[in-house]
């Protein structure tokens, strides 16, 4: 088996044609997943408009809406800065930013409207 | 019977004897030597060590002289043996008397191990940055650029184009998708593949900055993206069973790993299945990844994997990793360009699969020129596009040489 597939060989052309439609194909299939991504999303917020304006009364509180936050005392903090005063507990600054920017991302809560009291490490693997 | 017959057939049957006899050589002791240094980056450096324990110790099990624990009785890995057993033209022994590990083997030969690995990926896997910027797609296919390339390479260096397949996937950064094409279509490299991809993998973080620095400007690696917008949970249910279907009308090939792959993410998403979706992404899949370690490690036989051969896939994996991260990374610029900075090109760089580490690497350079900076969320868009991607280009690759 191993012999017969190393007497097979491919010519440059064959080689170099093989690789582009192959990158290709990669490309084309995931553009078109990225452009029935921004379908779905459309259809999506359509239909989620068109419920909400159907049921305004009857309607629960939004999965994906923000709780209150606490109006910035002074000064509008831009959306890199948090509030209050955080107290990091065997943990460094970038892990500590890197999961206050997740926190961020995954609740849909402008970093400048979050206020983290503490961040401790509980356990060191 | 005498002592001296006695310690005569204890000497011949020990590995020593082994040795001095020819059975075995000295390319075993040099295996395991091998993988002392696999064990030692394993625990001491923590390389992928849930990979590489069990590859190290798949490698000193196989290579141990005297060691039966891949012995093949009924030609499990020879289709020819296999053929003429069954067909009465051999006798052999029962399959029960194969050794331990070529009988799990069968899951590595049959795609079983790495589809359930991917479901496991599959499970453990959110796909909501992706979601929510589609254009991660485009990263995740440009950085399977370094495939193409060293397929080319391959090719030129003489290797046969199902091998040449085989050992341009490293480039995808994805283990389990490398051992599934190579299983399926250069079996006998099966273990300097999955030895070359994985290691990679681990050297993710030194392989790709310096390629990252070289290619971008500081003010490139200084954009900071927009918040992602949130993703809603039936988009999140959608997105599995449209993407293969999708994908399967167009490439057939690639539903093993693709349906797998999104069988484990509708468990994850889909909220009714919870205790199916823990079984995938922890027991199964710790299950599923001892066994497909061990039997890969114990594929690297001292005489079948110190060649000339394992050299040049070694090399040639290496050329995949760096041409992978240069596409990404360009294409990051391009779309630098045409959104007029608002993408950083460092996310393209995580384009490469091998889920989440290339995006902290994208994170890791980033925030160095600016602490404040964070990228993680964002890179994680082509990182798990990667995933696709890379399943894609196994896909297209086992379609024409399959």
């Amino acid at each position: 088996m191993t012999a017969m597939l190393l007497k097979m060989q491919m010519g440059w052309g064959e080689t170099l044609k093989t690789s582009i439609v192959g990158l290709l194909v990669v490309i084309a299939i995931l553009a078109v997943i990225a452009v029935l991504i921004l379908l779905i999303s459309k259809i999506m917020g359509a239909a989620t408009k068109a419920f909400s304006k159907k049921k305004p009364e009857t309607e629960p509180v939004k999965e994906t809406a923000a709780p209150p936050a606490a109006k910035p005392a002074g000064r509008e903090l831009p959306e890199t800065e948090s509030q209050g005063t955080l107290q990091l507990e065997n943990v460094d600054e970038p892990t500590a930013a890197v999961i206050m920017a997740i926190v961020s991302n995954q609740s849909g809560i402008p970093l400048n409207r979050l206020a983290f009291k503490s961040i401790k490490l509980i356990e060191e693997k | 019977m005498s002592i001296v017959e006695v310690l005569t057939g204890l000497w011949e049957s020990s590995g020593f004897g082994a040795l001095a006899s020819g059975a075995a050589s000295w390319r075993n002791l040099v295996m395991i030597l091998v993988s002392f240094v696999f064990l030692y980056l394993a625990i001491g450096k923590k390389f992928e060590p849930l990979l590489l324990v069990p590859i190290a110790f798949g490698i000193l099990l196989a290579n141990l002289p005297g060691s039966e624990i891949m012995l093949d009785s009924i030609g499990l890995s020879d289709p020819a043996t296999m053929q003429a057993v069954e067909s009465g033209v051999m006798e052999a022994g029962h399959w029960y008397d194969s050794g331990v590990l070529r009988l799990l083997y069968v899951g590595v030969k049959s795609s079983i191990f790495p589809c359930l690995i991917f479901m496991g990926v599959g499970a453990m896997t959110d796909f909501g940055p992706l979601l929510s910027n589609p254009v991660s797609l485009l990263l995740g296919a440009a950085a399977q650029l370094g495939i193409y390339v060293a397929f080319i390479i391959a090719i030129v260096l003489g290797f046969a184009p199902e091998e040449a397949a085989s050992i341009a996937i490293i480039g995808g950064a994805d283990g389990p998708t490398a051992i599934f094409l190579t299983s399926k279509l250069a079996s006998h490299l099966l273990a300097p593949i999955a030895v070359a991809a994985y290691s990679y993998m681990a050297l993710i973080p030194i392989i790709q900055p310096p390629i990252m620095r070289a290619l971008t400007t500081e003010k490139e690696r200084k954009v900071k993206m927009t918040q992602l917008r949130k993703v809603t949970k039936v988009e999140k249910i959608i997105f599995p069973v449209v993407v293969l279907v999708i994908t399967a009308f167009i490439l057939p090939s690639v539903i093993p790993l693709l349906g797998m792959l999104m069988l484990g993410n509708l468990f994850k998403e889909c909220m009714v299945t919870d205790r199916l979706s823990d079984t995938a992404q922890n027991a199964l899949m710790n299950i599923v990844t001892i066994m497909l370690g061990v039997c890969v490690g114990a594929t690297a036989d001292g005489d079948t994997f110190l060649t000339a051969k394992t050299l040049k896939i070694v090399a040639l994996g290496l050329i995949a990793f760096m041409f992978s991260t240069v596409g990404g990374v360009l294409l990051g610029k391009l779309l630098y360009v045409l959104t007029k900075g608002k993408v950083n090109p460092l996310i393209g760089a995580a384009g490469v699969s091998a889920v989440p580490m290339a995006a902290r690497v994208a994170q890791k350079v980033g925030s160095k020129d600016d602490p404040t900076n964070f990228l993680l969320m964002h890179a994680m868009g082509p990182n798990v596009a990667g995933v696709i991607g890379s399943a894609v280009a196994a896909g297209y690759l086992l379609s024409l040489f399959g």
